[in-house]
């Protein structure tokens, strides 16, 4: 018979097809499905973060795990009721303006859920204006940017500036990330905080809303 | 001439199986070749051992007192009769090491008297030098057994605070409490072969059980030209007759112990290689024979022996090519400096000897650790060449080729533009394909100077000191009491 241990480790080793047949045979079973998703695909997923912090597992790994752990919880979602998920908060994220790049972004998407955020995923090429709108709209706690380009980065700053200016500053965190950003530039342009990889961005959201 | 395999064909598709150096074409080792045993009819060899000069001539050689010349004849009988691989074992009986082809496995040094004691930092030249001790022998044994690239055990240097006759085996004897990889032991005459063969077959439950795996290769040193001592020529035939593996190190001096010039030193080093060969077939026909040597050059300015110059890898390199063309395993020399601290010129010379040892195909390559022309030992050396073996290795696996290896699906899946990180493709290969560095550093300067700014010498401290501290023992098998048999 599966276990939930079964389906961490399934996820832990970014075996797809595994995770999903596991998370489906633990339902039949009869298993609540919040427990599937927090003890079998969440804690799968913590354990390669924790590795990746460690420096024993990468961004490959990662990947693959995180794919797992949609494809099991594909699977489950359906059957949660609506208010079976409790919330660290709301993160809209995005790529900015003229960058396409979303692997890393991705990634950092699939760490937060995993931590227990409710996230809105705009997707790549988002400009400050798309950014603000989806603030007015959906209220986040943070606002997640991305970008790999150092002349897209720049944009980042652009919307804190537009946050500004439409008086949504002082409503919402701002974290940004990718290949060329730093702290000094997270710094430099009052972003609330940067964080070099995936792992420790969920880290970063979580203290950003008091959960750390 | 025969061909090892450098050539790899698999349904009319030749590859490279393993990239190497042939520092020496087909044409040149034969000339080496020919004119040594030319060397070894006419100049002849002393031999200093009665009894190996008494089988010699019984076997057909002219001897007259210690100066024997040798048929070509008898020289290539010998050639024929040694095999073409050795398989050392480790403690357990595992095969360990296959010298064969142009495997290549480094390991330490045994020379040095003194040792380096390290401070936190080595970078700087406050290191104190003080005698090597059995203490230094047990850790250099600690650390060949936890060093994944290091393939075999030596001392590191020879102690001083232990009984010299004994001193070998007393080493022997420490060692191989210390770790199950195999042990390449010096030794300096019969008496302590016998004891160590003894200690040896106890471990490994009876001599011919030690004879099938044998854990340990006796290693004797022949260090002047066209001359072999009577203590290396008696334990040649003995540990041929008792069936151990023989390794005859030349440790000769260009333009001092050996002519000036690379062609020269090479044939005055397999006339003495030849020469033993002879013996050790003659006491056993078949017996075990690894030979090669250091060779260095004389360094007139400073008036010493250098341990990190580039002649060093040229003519080891050249030797163990002659060796391969001859199918005779090889010994080497990789891993010294004459550096005085952990800098760059230490990275260098120990990275460059490295590389070219492995590459041209040495199969046992000893020295890691040693300054000063030999006489100082540091073992944090032994770790750094643990991870330039790494990189070695790396490099000598080469550009591996199949359907899969030439990426046809995934570079059509990615698309032109397109990012190879998220692919299946990139999670089954990226662990395989690419050396994972311990000590290397590759951090952002930032991360690099919050974690302290620590230099390559300040991480190679700690790193060997994390594996000493979390060393465990593997004990030898019950009722085996080696100091009963070292005496």
């Amino acid at each position: 018979m599966a276990t939930i241990e079964d389906l961490a480790q399934a996820v832990f080793d970014g075996s797809t097809s595994k995770a999903k047949k596991l998370s489906q045979e633990l339902i039949d079973d009869g298993m609540a499905p919040l427990d599937v998703i927090n003890q079998g695909l969440i804690a799968g997923m913590s354990e390669v973060g924790a590795q990746f912090k460690a420096g024993t597992m990468f961004v490959p790994d990662m990947m693959a795990a995180a794919e797992a752990m949609t494809a099991g919880t594909e699977v489950v979602k359906p059957l949660l009721a609506a208010d079976d998920m409790q919330s660290l908060g709301t993160v809209f994220i995005c790529t900015v303006k003229g960058d396409l790049h979303d692997i890393g972004k991705n990634l950092v998407v699939m760490m937060l859920e995993s931590a227990g955020f409710n996230v809105i995923n705009a997707g790549v090429d988002v400009s400050p204006e798309d950014i603000v709108a989806g603030v007015k709209e959906h209220h986040p706690d943070i606002i997640g940017m991305s970008a790999l380009l150092t002349t897209t980065m720049l944009h980042m700053k652009d919307t804190i500036e537009l946050l500004k200016e439409e008086g949504l500053r002082d409503q919402v965190k701002v974290i940004i990330g990718g290949a060329p950003v730093s702290q000094d530039f997270a710094d430099e342009i009052s972003a609330d905080g940067y964080s070099p990889d995936a792992v420790s961005a969920a880290d970063l959201a979580k203290s950003l809303v008091g959960a750390a | 001439m025969y061909r090892t395999r450098s050539l790899y064909t698999t349904a009319g598709f030749t590859v490279n199986q393993h990239l190497f150096w042939e520092m020496l074409t087909d044409d040149q080792a034969e000339a080496i070749v020919s004119r040594t045993l030319e060397l070894l009819e006419r100049t002849g060899i002393d031999i200093l051992s009665e009894d190996a000069a008494k089988t010699l001539k019984e076997a057909g050689c002219h001897v007259d007192g210690n100066r024997v010349r040798i048929p070509t004849a008898k020289s290539e009988w010998a050639l024929r009769c040694a095999p073409s691989r050795v398989t050392l074992c480790d403690r357990n009986g595992n095969r360990a090491m296959l010298l064969e082809n142009n495997e290549a496995h480094w390991g330490p040094g045994y020379t040095a008297k003194e040792f380096m004691e390290q401070e936190q930092n080595m970078d700087t030249n406050n290191n104190k030098i003080r005698p090597f001790t059995i203490a230094d022998v047990e850790m250099y044994g600690k650390l060949c057994d936890t060093l994944p690239n290091i393939s075999f055990a030596m001392p590191g240097g020879f102690p001083t605070d232990v009984d010299e006759a004994n001193a070998e085996v007393e080493v022997f004897k420490t060692l191989v409490k210390a770790t199950r990889k195999p042990i390449v032991q010096n030794v300096k005459n019969v008496d302590q072969a016998k004891k160590i063969i003894e200690m040896a077959a106890a471990i490994a439950g009876s001599p011919e059980k030690l004879a099938i795996d044998p854990f340990v290769a006796l290693h004797v040193v022949v260090n002047e030209p066209l001359q072999i001592s009577a203590e290396a020529a008696d334990v040649v035939a003995f540990a041929a007759g008792h069936g151990l593996p023989i390794i005859v190190s030349n440790e000769l001096v260009s333009g001092f112990t050996a002519p000036a010039e690379s062609a020269g030193v090479l044939m005055v080093a397999l006339a003495n290689s030849i020469a033993t060969l002879l013996i050790a077939q003659l006491a056993c026909e078949g017996a075990s024979f690894i030979t090669g040597g250091f060779f260095t050059n004389n360094d007139t300015v400073n008036e010493l022996h250098p341990y990190g110059s580039p002649e060093i890898s040229l003519l080891g390199g050249g030797y163990a090519n002659v060796l391969r063309t001859l199918r005779i395993p090889s010994f080497g020399f990789a891993g010294g400096t004459d550096a005085k601290c952990s800098d760059a010129q230490m990275g260098l010379e120990v990275a460059l000897s490295t590389l070219c040892s492995g590459i041209s195909g040495t199969n046992v390559i000893h020295g890691a650790g040693n300054f000063e022309s030999g006489c100082v030992s540091n073992p944090t050396v032994l770790v750094l060449a643990d991870e330039i073996a790494c990189e070695t290795k790396r490099i000598m696996r080469g550009v591996e080729m199949d359907e899969d290896r030439l990426a046809r699906g995934v570079i059509e899946e990615v698309k032109p533009a397109g990012n190879y990180l998220a692919t299946k493709h990139t999670r089954y290969y990226f662990r395989s394909e690419q050396f994972w560095p311990t000590l290397m550093n590759r951090k952002r300067i930032d991360d690099w100077a919050a974690e302290g700014s620590l230099t390559l010498g300040e991480r190679t401290v700690n790193k060997m000191n994390d594996l000493l501290v979390n060393y465990e023992e593997t004990p030898l098998p019950e009722g085996v009491d080696l100091d009963k048999i070292a005496g």
